[in-house]
């Protein structure tokens, strides 16, 4: 194609017309950066962080601050920000997103102890592992995995294995794109451990959910939607969603099993973070006791013993601490995601039905070539 | 004087030569920036691990059944828009009726609605608490129903101009002759319809095997049964297997590339053949 040099010139100046908006649009982040926070989080934290904010900015060291906002399934969000989404403060589902931010460059890998660097939390106010939840760097808070039924519990869902019977049908969120859904998941499994169980069986108890499931929407927010348009009878879902929709009218009812899975949702000023004063002080907020204090009204459970102490009675408790399972006792999360799901599925030597890696990717497909 | 002659003036000439390469490079620019290079890019990483890796892609099992699913969903979402839009151009050129002013409007309006919430209003209407006892959530009829939703305005606005620039004379001649209503429509009017509503429904099986919104969540999205392409290809690349995502992208480009080839060239034989 010929093109006489006059025309590059003038496509030169229409580029160089339609980049000025885009250099001014780069240098207001500069000028704003003291006031504005960007919030990146997943799905089903999103309308705390409504509150949270609002009860920061009442705060003598929030006067002024504005957030911008960015919710949705935690691997999403994860990658958004690895593509380049600006993100000051990141509370995430679960702790392999963070460890995908780490290696991205957006957070420092010393990121779980920025709560006592950053974050003005005094190691002895945490929770220890003598108490009621577990304490560990980084995590803004905690929950447990629980179920969600219709008013009056007319399939009387009493534990896990409630979940298996026939006739109940399961909604949780898809394992590939949700957080949300691999704490539920694992939290079937584990209970299944918990109760004595051989580490096949849990797998085969893994493979009758999946078979109960009638709907795997993409994110937490999505399953606790269907399931309010009536879809499935049971949602597994984190008991602060479940709390949260009930306090918002839902008609819905909780129930706890009595093993069950402890969540914990990682929180992390990225490096941009770091350097934005608006964004450590919301960050040092969230783990006082004012923010906990919130957290735990929207139906947290709260990592402050103090804050703990005063509101464990709202929660459902367990008899004994070996009950409320942790990632950290099935080996932790870097050998548990590939384990349970890792897109590729790996058979050990002597077996063609129990693999040891991909778990959840070939109890699905095995699903779906029964259904 | 006949009816270029204003462009024999050399300024007028000057001035549209200006404007036709000035129009190209700007064309061309805008063309690369959205379409072109994004397009190269996703073959690239289609491509980037070798022709087995993309094929390994597209033929995994959850691959081929998201593929099957959006396919037959769109093809029938498409095949019955093209009857019920050829119906709406029909009722919005040839009738007068109350309100036809603003059912014209409304024709429109399935583009401006965001498809998420298209989807959780079937979902709401259609789903397991619909005010009508009908529930078509997770199901092929609920994913078509959607798509039907999303692509209805393309039959509608591709026929509906030709219909109207249509002269009655051929068809009152035909009826003065004795031809029936039903056989003056078969061989004089549809005939002449047939290249915008194949038009029309290329677009819409385009539209439709790529849309996400409005069927991600009345699907339901179980893998292996109910989920539809695009909500595969986007659990692909939001858990680190982006080569896998672009290759089943790829697959569903090639497929709806080969259709709008088809159509349209079915379409311009047939204008060609009665001009």
């Amino acid at each position: 194609m010929h093109l006489r040099s006059s025309k590059w010139k003038q496509l030169a100046a229409v580029c160089a017309a339609a980049a000025l908006p885009l250099t001014s649009l780069a240098l207001e982040p500069a000028q704003a950066a003291t006031t504005k926070v960007n919030v990146v989080g997943y799905s089903v934290v999103g309308p705390a962080y409504k509150v949270l904010e609002t009860d920061f900015q009442a705060t003598p060291a929030g006067a002024g601050v504005t957030f911008t906002n960015s919710f949705g399934a935690s691997d999403t969000e994860t990658n958004n920000v690895v593509a380049g989404q600006p993100a000051d403060i990141v509370n995430l589902s679960y702790e392999p997103n963070l460890q995908t931010l780490v290696t991205a460059g957006r957070v420092a890998p010393s990121w779980a102890s920025q709560e006592l660097t950053l974050g003005g939390v005094n190691a002895s106010l945490r929770l220890t592992k003598a108490q009621t939840t577990y304490r560990t760097p980084g995590i803004v808070t905690d929950s447990v995995v629980a179920f969600a039924v219709r008013p009056g519990n007319p399939l009387g869902i009493k534990n896990w294995g409630s979940l298996t019977k026939s006739g109940v049908q399961v909604v949780t969120p898809n394992p590939v794109t949700s957080g949300s859904a691999r704490w539920n998941l694992l939290a079937g499994y584990a209970a299944q451990i918990a109760i004595g169980r051989s580490p096949k069986q849990g797998q085969n108890y893994l493979k009758a959910l999946i078979a109960n499931t009638v709907a795997q929407p993409t994110s937490g927010s999505a399953a606790l939607a269907a399931f309010i348009a009536g879809t499935g009878n049971v949602l597994i879902d984190y008991e602060d969603d479940i709390d949260a929709a009930i306090a918002a009218g839902d008609q819905l009812q909780i129930v706890t099993p009595p093993q069950t899975l402890l969540i914990e949702n990682p929180i992390a000023l990225t490096y941009t973070g770091v350097t934005n004063p608006s964004a450590v002080a919301f960050y040092q907020y969230l783990f006082s006791a004012a923010g906990q204090t919130a957290l735990a009204s929207l139906g947290y459970r709260s990592v402050l013993k103090s804050v703990w102490a005063s509101t464990e009675s709202k929660f459902a408790s367990f008899k004994k601490s070996t009950d409320l399972i942790t990632v950290e006792s099935l080996g932790g999360w870097p050998a548990v995601n590939p384990e349970f799901f890792s897109p590729t599925v790996v058979f050990p030597a002597n077996s063609t039905t129990y693999p040891n890696s991909g778990i959840v990717t070939y109890l699905e497909k095995f699903a779906g070539s029964t259904a | 004087m006949p009816p270029d002659a204003w462009r024999h003036f050399r300024g007028v000439r000057a001035a549209s030569a200006l404007g036709r390469g000035s129009a190209k490079s700007l064309a061309v620019t805008y063309l690369s920036l959205l379409v072109l290079i994004p397009l190269a890019a996703l073959v690239t990483n289609a491509f980037n691990k070798g022709l087995g890796s993309f094929w390994h892609a597209v033929t995994q099992q959850e691959s081929l059944d998201a593929l099957r699913l959006t396919l037959l969903c769109s093809f029938i979402a498409s095949a019955v828009n093209a009857v019920a839009g050829l119906a709406t151009a029909w009722v919005l050129v040839r009738d007068r009726f109350p309100g036809q002013a603003i059912l014209n409007a409304i024709i429109d309006l399935p583009f401006a609605l965001p498809t998420v919430v298209a989807g959780v209003i079937f979902y709401t209407l259609y789903g397991p608490l619909s005010p009508f006892h009908v529930n078509i959530t997770g199901t092929w009829i609920g994913v078509t129903v959607a798509i039907m939703f999303v692509t209805l305005p393309f039959t509608v606005r591709s026929v509906q101009p030709v219909l109207e620039s249509f002269t009655f004379s051929a068809e009152s001649a035909a009826a003065t002759l004795g031809a029936s209503p039903a056989r003056v429509f078969r061989t004089i009017t549809l005939p002449a319809l047939m290249p915008a509503i194949l038009t029309g429904t290329g677009l819409a099986f385009a539209r439709a095997i790529g849309e996400y919104g409005s069927v991600v969540f009345i699907s339901n999205n179980l893998p292996y049964r109910s989920e539809v392409a695009s909500s595969y290809i986007y659990s692909l690349a939001v858990s680190d297997q982006t080569n896998s995502a672009a290759s089943v992208a790829v697959a569903l480009l090639i497929i709806a590339l080969a259709l709008l080839i088809f159509f349209n060239v079915t379409a311009q034989r047939l204008a060609r053949h009665r001009a």
